[in-house]
């Protein structure tokens, strides 16, 4: 079923406002999860609300993107807490709870998710120069970027994950939100890609709509533009790190301080192999590595640690950039993931994100797989 | 001129292929001493982080070496280590690692020759490859 969401007082973000007011009167809904201002700050961050006021502060399409949302909807639902949550996700967030869900870090059994054409994102950083300097308001910020194409934020520039993301798109949500295509000056489309989520919207009782019919050139366009972005990037990467070598001289100035694990949403140990005894050296060990080599850098295993990060985790990285964003040494770890990530994903033919069923690759296998890797040639 | 003499790490699950090199020994065969056997309970339990840090540390080849399909002592370990190196040689050649330096073969309690074979033919191609650029001096 698709409707279209009109605009409240010719705004946009008051039409979804009223939307999320109107689910969250609604019987089934017992909270909202989606982007808030915090009071007296430009901070946006994701929060639950319960209060109707509340959602007066919402600004659901916005170029804030403090962290990937996908690990605190985890949060919210590893356990069941008797209550009904409506969660508004960006694509690449709704890709990480998925892979959360099959690590049975999640469940969507209470959760009515809604994902929405990603309204793209600032790094957090430049995010905060741009509030400082010419913020344009929710609604203008939106009008720019989707009506008029223009990417150029008074200089800023949308981050390097946004800019190479080849799905920015709805999948596997209850309720789409679309705007790519739609007249935003009159609304959003809204489509229901679940039971639940159809039944609510027939109970906002809404006439009908159909998608815009331009909507799936402006998809291809976009897939396109950001792909070759994509490839563009991932060239420049791999020639800045194919050896052991450069790759050390990328890190150099990583400080192991594990942000980019930290705020990595599929990044799913309980407890991290690198916070073990494990790495908590004997003092005569690094003597000892010293010795051998002469020299050794303090904190150790650091190309170690990116590198089992990747053996970890690159099938599963759904591309957020939220490492490179959490990076105090501004190195653009987002890049290398990715660049290896498309690697490793294509190997398993695996799509993070993309279908609940299939499971992450190194959980199963098969007994007639991968022949040619066996064995030595013989003269 | 020197030769090389690479240094070769082999992980070797217990019920086969560290039977097989126990085999070889006994039946007084010969292989290269460059190669550093580990012995481990089943390749399943060999964490992609034990190569990796192998490479990091200066190996010039890294062995998994454990029982054929269907043999494996707890029914499934080889499957599951077939897959994780198939990850490994997707990531490391990225780096510069090449993907020969990493091997996986299926050497069964009783092939003892094979092991000894195995293990010289092995050592031949990585001497052929030369030392691996990927010892870090300063960075681990």
């Amino acid at each position: 079923m698709m409707i279209k969401l009109a605009t409240e007082e010719n705004s946009l973000t008051k039409g979804l406002q009223q939307f999320f007011k109107r689910l969250l009167a609604t019987e089934e809904i017992d909270a909202l999860f989606l982007p808030v201002r915090l009071t007296a700050s430009s901070s946006i961050m994701p929060s639950l609300v319960t209060d109707a006021d509340q959602i007066e502060n919402a600004v659901p399409l916005s170029p804030a993107f403090p962290l990937n949302s996908g690990r605190m909807v985890s949060r919210l639902s590893y356990k069941l807490s008797g209550r009904k949550t409506a969660v508004l996700l960006r694509p690449c967030e709704m890709r990480a709870f998925i892979e959360l869900i099959k690590l049975k870090q999640g469940s969507r059994q209470e959760l009515i998710l809604i994902g929405m054409d990603c309204p793209k994102a600032l790094t957090a950083s430049d995010y905060t120069a741009y509030m400082e300097k010419d913020p344009l308001a929710d609604d203008a910020y939106i009008q720019k970027v989707f009506s008029e194409k223009d990417d150029t934020l008074n200089g800023f520039h949308f981050s390097s994950a946004c800019q190479t993301c080849e799905n920015p798109f709805p999948v596997n949500a209850d309720i789409n939100i679309f705007l790519h295509g739609v007249d935003l000056s009159e609304g959003v489309m809204m489509d229901s890609g679940s039971e639940s989520g159809q039944k609510i919207l027939e109970s906002l009782k809404m006439p009908e709509a159909s998608m815009p019919a331009n909507r799936e050139e402006i998809v291809a366009q976009i897939k396109e533009a950001n792909s070759i972005a994509n490839s563009a990037m991932v060239k420049d990467i791999e020639e800045k790190t194919n050896s052991i070598p450069k790759l050390t001289a990328f890190f150099d100035r990583c400080i192991n301080c594990y942000n980019c694990r930290n705020m990595c949403p599929v990044c799913y140990c309980k407890e991290c192999v690198f916070n073990t005894d494990v790495f908590y050296h004997q003092p005569v060990q690094y003597h000892q590595w010293a010795e051998k080599k002469g020299i050794v850098k303090l904190p150790t295993d650091t190309v170690f640690y990116h590198l089992t990060r990747l053996a970890h985790i690159s099938h599963a990285c759904v591309g957020c950039g939220q490492c490179s964003n959490a990076c105090p040494s501004d190195i653009n770890v987002f890049e290398l993931f990715k660049s290896v990530a498309q690697q490793t994903q294509a190997a398993f033919e695996y799509s993070p994100g993309t279908d609940e069923n299939d499971p992450p690759p190194l959980s199963v296998f098969h007994e007639k797989e991968f022949e040619d890797i066996i064995g030595i040639e013989r003269e | 001129m020197e030769t090389f003499e690479p240094v070769i790490v082999a992980f070797v699950c217990n019920w086969c292929t560290y039977t097989a090199a126990d085999l070889a020994g006994t039946s007084r065969l010969s292989y290269p001493s460059n190669i550093r056997l580990i012995r481990v309970m089943c390749t399943g339990m060999v964490d992609p982080q034990y190569v990796i840090k192998a490479f990091l540390e200066g190996a010039d080849g890294v062995l998994i070496s454990g029982c054929h399909p269907g043999d494996c002592h707890y029914i499934n370990g080889n499957y599951k280590a077939r897959r994780r190196v198939k990850l490994l040689k997707e990531i490391l050649p990225r780096f510069g690692i090449e993907k020969d330096r990493l091997r996986l073969t299926w050497i069964g309690a009783s092939d003892g020759i094979e092991f000894a074979e195995v293990m010289t033919q092995l050592n031949d191609q990585i001497i052929e490859m030369g030392p691996s650029q990927a010892s870090v001096s300063k960075a681990i």
